[in-house]
């Protein structure tokens, strides 16, 4: 008679013990991006960024949308993994882990986006050497550190009972899984040491999340350019972040739930409740939306003017309405009812988000710089092979990341979905007990 | 301590762009070519912008020579993260190319879009060049340097003959170009100076004068000011 | 299963304080940044406010980090460990 946990930990560490042929074919696929990723910026690194749309006065394009784009999505992990945790919704238990990976790998390519943006890369140690703390690129330098220690730490931490399972039951990688299990052999004193630890990370990690998208806000508010200099950045950023990140992690879900055989853990429950969080992220970013733009149109001063009218009506207009059609439209229709074809609507109104969000970002960094205050000549950019491939190469590599990351670790919290069976359920009955009021003893 | 500045009376430009081919050659601005200038990669340190009036269009045309102009209080130098460009005590707003990462955060914050960015190779040594002007690596920024490397040829002759400078002895390219004497150069913080004199007539004005960047270069006009 | 071809506990405690350290050089390279671009603001007098002022917050979060990792190391490999 198969014991029931082992039978769970199978499916689970199956990806890592087993490797089929969709695995390999899927590694090629994705390397063909990278390579066309790759040749794209040694070109960039041999002649210069001349090779891509970049002119005056649009001097920043795709590189830092895709970087405004990929540090938005980091936001899925951490906030929702430790805003789950504080807030002891048990239904985060499957879905922790994936959250995690996605920021950890996330930050790698956000941050490699104004690597490849900078002109002078051979001269990034200037950064560290000559660094200026009145310029928020040094803010974003220093936000961005903390995040990645702090959410590869938060990603490690609940980690280790599953690389002790790893270590004592796969057979191969001992060492490896040896050394990163600390040693956990699952006592009383190692449970509470871990839980102290985990507890003290959830708070830490989100005011550093936070700080992270507004100070890339900030890179952009900071300055006097017509509808950037607005005191909305900083929470519009985190709003949006945690809106893009909440639509990549189901898409992610998804993806592995069909790949991975992982349906009776990622239930249609768990995408109802992620989809009903993304519905209110949607309404949410809307908000700020219409505030901003609201202001911006009210006050009509001539240069805000002309970007506003260049969004809503001029040449930037196909952008700025899909982006309205697929942040607002789109999801209200997938997602205000969640009761059948939960997996399939939530999946929609992801994609559709991924995409808006990516436009929302192109929308507040390139027409701001095409209509400058003085009367210049019109230009108009237009990203070359060279941005596409980029951009391409880092989406793949992202991906691919995250796909060796699941061959080597379980991609759902084996010991928390067992903690949820063996004491979730008690605890949460007993919570529910106590909010109810208390028994009515004889009166005297 | 010097203050250097500019006063361009904008009812004396003609719009000739003598200042902008002057500068050109005095800096070793490089032709870009024509394949980078359709794409609007051209490098113009100063740059003469045409304005028309937006009711009548074929009436009033305004061009305004737009050099840096080396604010007091410079939003290009807040933003930089390696202290490549930054404002020197006379007031000359200073682009360090060996030190530039090429962010081009400070192209992103200039209200007056002053800097230009090298996107290739422009400039390989050639015969003709000023060899006073250094000569601008690929991926770094660039601008008006109010022609920087007079100041210290004049500030090192003075030096030699143990004297101060006097004023004219310092001057722009542009300014000397001008032919019809729109641009003075000179030092605003001596009150008898005529830069000094014409920034303090009625007809001065200074672009974008409400975003608090202090800028140095002045304009002189008839009318409505303003830009 | 193959005890042979298990590595040793020897071995496995090295490799771990050789993690735990060079996490640990890391935190202490990244905050020793911080006070270098702080120092350096100070001495030129560029915006010394913003210079004090963001390391300040920055180094505690990267000190509470290091110590949170270092807690649970001490916790499981060297005092929880085999009971």
């Amino acid at each position: 008679m198969v014991d029931h946990k082992d039978a769970h930990e199978d499916i689970l560490l199956a990806p890592i013990a087993h490797t089929g042929p969709g695995f390999y074919w899927t590694v090629a696929g994705l390397s063909v991006f990278i390579l066309w990723g790759a040749i794209a910026y040694l070109v960039q690194f041999y002649y210069g960024l001349g090779v891509t749309g970049l002119m005056q006065p649009v001097s920043w394009g795709f590189y830092v949308t895709n970087f405004v784009f990929f540090i938005g999505i980091s936001h899925a992990g951490t906030l929702i993994s430790a805003i789950l945790r504080l807030s002891r919704a048990e239904w985060r238990r499957p879905i922790t882990r994936m959250a995690e990976v996605i920021t950890a790998m996330v930050l790698f390519i956000g941050a490699g986006q104004i690597l490849v943006d900078l002109g002078r890369p051979d001269r990034i140690l200037n950064v560290i050497l000559h660094g200026r703390y009145q310029s928020p690129l040094l803010w974003d330098a220093t936000s961005i550190s903390a995040y990645l220690t702090a959410s590869l730490t938060y990603l490690y931490l609940p980690m280790i009972p599953d690389i002790a399972i790893l270590r004592d039951r796969l057979g191969k990688w001992k060492l490896f899984y040896s050394v990163l299990a600390l040693g956990w052999t699952g006592t009383e004193a190692q449970q509470r040491v871990l839980n102290r630890a985990i507890a003290i990370m959830c708070v830490i990690v989100i005011p550093v999340a936070i700080s992270v998208h507004s100070v890339v806000s900030f890179v952009f508010s900071m300055t006097l350019q017509p509808m950037w200099h607005s005191t909305i950045f900083g929470p519009y950023f985190v709003v949006g972040a945690i809106f893009s990140g909440i639509a990549a992690l189901i898409v992610a879900m998804i993806i592995f739930r069909k790949t991975y055989g992982l349906e009776p853990y990622l239930k249609p429950v768990h995408f109802r409740y992620l989809g009903q969080l993304l519905l209110v992220m949607s309404l949410l970013w809307f908000y700020f939306t219409f505030a901003e733009y609201l202001t911006g149109y009210y006050g009509a001063e001539p240069e805000e003017m002309k970007v506003f009218w260049a969004k809503f009506s001029g040449p930037f207009w196909p952008y700025f309405w899909a982006m309205v059609l697929c942040n607002l439209f789109i999801p209200l229709a997938c997602l205000v009812r969640l009761g059948r074809h939960t997996v399939g609507k939530v999946l929609a109104a992801s994609l559709a988000i991924i995409v808006g969000m990516w436009l929302e970002r192109f929308i507040i960094v390139i027409p701001t710089l095409s209509f400058p205050r003085l009367p210049f000549p019109h230009t108009v950019y237009t990203p070359t092979w060279v941005e596409m491939g980029e951009f391409a190469g880092s989406l793949a590599l992202f991906a691919l990341f995250y796909l060796l990351f699941t061959k080597v670790f379980p991609i759902i919290s084996i010991w928390e979905i067992r903690e949820g069976r063996e004491e979730g359920v008690k605890e949460v009955e007993e919570r529910i007990k106590s909010y109810l009021p208390d028994e009515i003893k004889g009166t005297a | 301590m010097a203050l250097w500045g500019m006063v361009i009376d904008l009812d004396r430009c003609t719009g000739c762009q003598a200042c902008v081919m002057a500068c050109k050659a005095e800096n070793n601005v490089p032709a870009v070519g024509e394949k980078e200038a359709k794409k609007g990669r051209t490098i113009s340190w100063m740059q003469v912008l045409t304005e028309t009036d937006e009711e009548h269009h074929e009436e009033k045309m305004r061009f305004i020579p737009r050099p840096c102009l080396q604010c007091d209080d410079p939003p290009c130098t807040k933003v930089c993260p390696v202290y490549a460009t930054y404002r020197d005590p006379e007031g000359i707003v200073a682009q360090i190319y060996g030190r530039c990462i090429g962010c081009r955060f400070c192209m992103a914050a200039c209200p007056y879009n002053a800097k230009y960015f090298n996107w290739y190779t422009y400039q390989k040594e050639q015969p003709g060049q000023n060899p006073d002007v250094s000569l601008r690596p690929n991926g770094v920024v660039e601008k008006c340097t109010f022609c920087h490397h007079r100041l210290q040829k004049a500030r090192e002759q003075a030096h030699a003959e143990h004297r101060e400078i006097q004023p004219g002895e310092y001057n722009t390219a542009c300014a000397d170009a001008c032919p019809a004497q729109a641009i003075v150069f000179g030092d605003l913080s001596d009150p008898g100076s005529e830069v000094s004199k014409l920034a303090r007539s009625p007809r001065a004005f200074k672009l974008q004068e409400e975003l608090g960047t202090k800028p140095k270069v002045i304009y002189l006009t008839e009318g409505e000011g303003g830009g | 299963m193959e005890n042979l071809h298990s590595p040793s506990a020897q071995l496995i405690r090295k490799l771990q304080w050789i993690w735990m350290i060079g996490f640990i050089l890391l935190v202490l390279g990244i905050i020793t940044w911080f006070i270098h671009l702080m120092r350096t603001a100070i001495w030129l007098g560029d915006v010394p406010s913003a210079a004090i002022g963001i390391p300040v917050v920055a180094i505690p979060i990267f000190l509470a980090l290091a110590s949170v990792v270092f807690y649970v190391f001490w916790g499981l490999a060297v005092r929880g460990r085999g009971q």
